[in-house]
């Protein structure tokens, strides 16, 4: 009895410990973010590392943006057919596509993409600079950390991901149109019409939204784990995955978010 | 007549459970070279981080100046009390994303960087390599030109040689050495080679258990009667 109380005792010990920790986790998450909104406001921004990131973030995932769009497109006009075909109704092809690309498809996947590119490296960049002194460098030498290395890759990736997206939505639905016109023998003229015809701008403005949301997830969870990194290569490991994982946990829960308010609109 | 530039009174610093400066006093002087020296994990760069306001101490207080407690400073005030130190990081600590110049424009805007460069011992050219094209004892080099480029009231070098071979460290001493005594910069230095400590330190602290358990001129140091600084000197555990 007394060995059941204290093994129990134990986990309850355990699990506090735990909740604790996510708690203390929470509040340092809350504490950088604010940080990052008091030192955009009263110190310098970096329009030089600006640039620099938003190159970095979004100019140099266009390909791998690029490549994922065409090919959900491709896939999705196809899979659609195969659906569809079913009870005539092929002709709603370009609307699905064109729908599921610019609402979903687009911006869920250049978040992930540009997470496991861009937000892996910006954590194992600032984790590296965490361990090897040179944060501690800058402060020194008046330099604040957060308005040279945070803010402006934050800035970024709000800016960029949305630009990235316009750029898949396009790609995507020309997947969708190669595929249609190509294999399934749809009239180029008439798929392009009715893609013109179904798509409201609403449709492309919640994608736009979603990406400016994850810009800021990818950028902010990627600056936050690199700079809390610890130790030495493993830390700066550690901090990298943990960055990759939590961005995209973080960037499918907020997509049901945004999805849910904008379909209460 | 000796003039205090530091006064630390009290520190106390610790991680969880493990206490690493315990109520431990320090007085840095004017234009005075420090060497402070003790084994390895004693806690002499967290008392320099300490000092420097890079950490936050639990309790006691470090005094600079007419500032007294230099924890209570604002983020602000903290940034400007920062500037008063030219670190040389133990690796260096060069951004190693922006190129030479770049790293040295950190500490001063100006253009040229010839004098400073030829002050260190190095060539013109490398302003525009980066530091991992550079060896570790220029890179050393590069982060002394950054650190007193500066003009700092306090010099601080942590481990200034360190995975450096006995030529280079030799060199660097002597560099140091050069610079410390010409601009007569208070400097507070980290070092287990006491090599540095007989070239350039005027004064000398040994850290132990969290404390200083001795303190006195350099040359006096061989004379000491305190069996660990001398078990420590002589490399015996």
């Amino acid at each position: 009895m007394t060995r059941l109380l204290s093994s129990a005792l134990a986990l309850t010990k355990r699990l506090f410990k735990i909740i604790f920790s996510f708690f203390c986790s929470i509040g340092e998450i809350v504490d950088f973010f604010l940080n990052c909104v008091k030192y955009s406001i009263t110190e310098k921004f970096y329009v030089n590392i600006f640039l620099k990131q938003f190159l970095k973030i979004g100019f140099n995932s266009l390909p791998v943006v690029g490549l994922t769009s065409i090919f959900t497109g491709m896939v999705l006009a196809l899979q659609s057919y195969t659906g569809f075909s079913r009870f005539s109704a092929e002709s709603a092809i370009p609307n699905v596509v064109v729908l599921s690309i610019t609402r979903e498809l687009a911006p869920v996947l250049a978040g992930l993409m540009v997470a496991g590119r861009s937000g892996a490296a910006i954590a194992a960049e600032i984790g590296t600079m965490k361990v090897t002194e040179q944060i501690d460098a800058l402060k020194t030498l008046s330099t604040n950390p957060f308005n040279y290395l945070i803010i402006p890759r934050i800035f970024a990736g709000i800016i960029s991901l949305p630009l990235l997206v316009i750029v898949g939505d396009i790609i995507g639905v020309m997947g969708g149109y190669l595929i249609c016109v190509n294999l399934l023998n749809f009239n180029p003229t008439v798929y392009l019409q009715n893609t013109y015809n179904f798509v409201q701008f609403i449709d492309v403005f919640s994608g736009l939204v979603k990406a400016s949301v994850f810009g800021f997830l990818i950028t902010f969870m990627g600056c936050y784990h690199g700079f809390n990194a610890k130790g030495g290569a493993q830390g700066v490991g550690q901090s990298t995955t943990y960055s990759v994982v939590s961005s995209s946990i973080l960037i499918l829960l907020m997509n049901y978010i945004i999805t849910s308010f904008f379909f209460r609109l | 007549m000796r003039k205090k530039k530091i006064i630390v009174k009290n520190i106390y610093k610790s991680f969880k459970d493990k206490v690493v400066l315990n109520k431990l006093n320090l007085d840095v002087y004017k234009s005075e070279s420090l060497s402070i020296i003790g084994e390895s994990g004693s806690g002499k760069s967290i008392l320099t981080r300490c000092i420097v306001g890079l950490l936050k101490y639990d309790n006691g207080s470090i005094s600079f100046g007419n500032l007294n407690n230099i924890n209570t400073l604002n983020d602000k005030e903290k940034m400007n009390y920062m500037s008063k130190f030219g670190i040389l990081f133990q690796n260096s600590a060069l951004l190693d994303s922006l190129n030479i110049k770049e790293n040295l424009k950190f500490s001063s805007k100006q253009d040229s960087f010839n004098k400073i460069l030829n002050e260190v011992g190095l060539p013109n050219s490398i302003l525009e390599k980066y530091p991992s094209e550079l060896s570790v004892g220029m890179q050393k080099r590069v982060g002394l030109a950054r650190a007193i480029l500066k003009k700092p009231e306090v010099l601080i070098l942590d481990e200034p040689t360190t995975g450096l071979d006995p030529i280079i460290a030799r060199q660097i001493n002597l560099l140091i050495k050069n610079l410390v005594k010409k601009n007569k910069i208070t400097t507070i230095t980290v070092t287990h080679d006491m090599e540095s400590v007989y070239e350039f330190a005027d004064y000398v602290a040994f850290l132990k258990n969290g404390i200083i358990e001795w303190y006195g001129e350099a040359r006096k140091i061989n004379k000491s009667r305190n069996s660990s600084m001398i078990n420590f000197i002589k490399g015996i555990d």
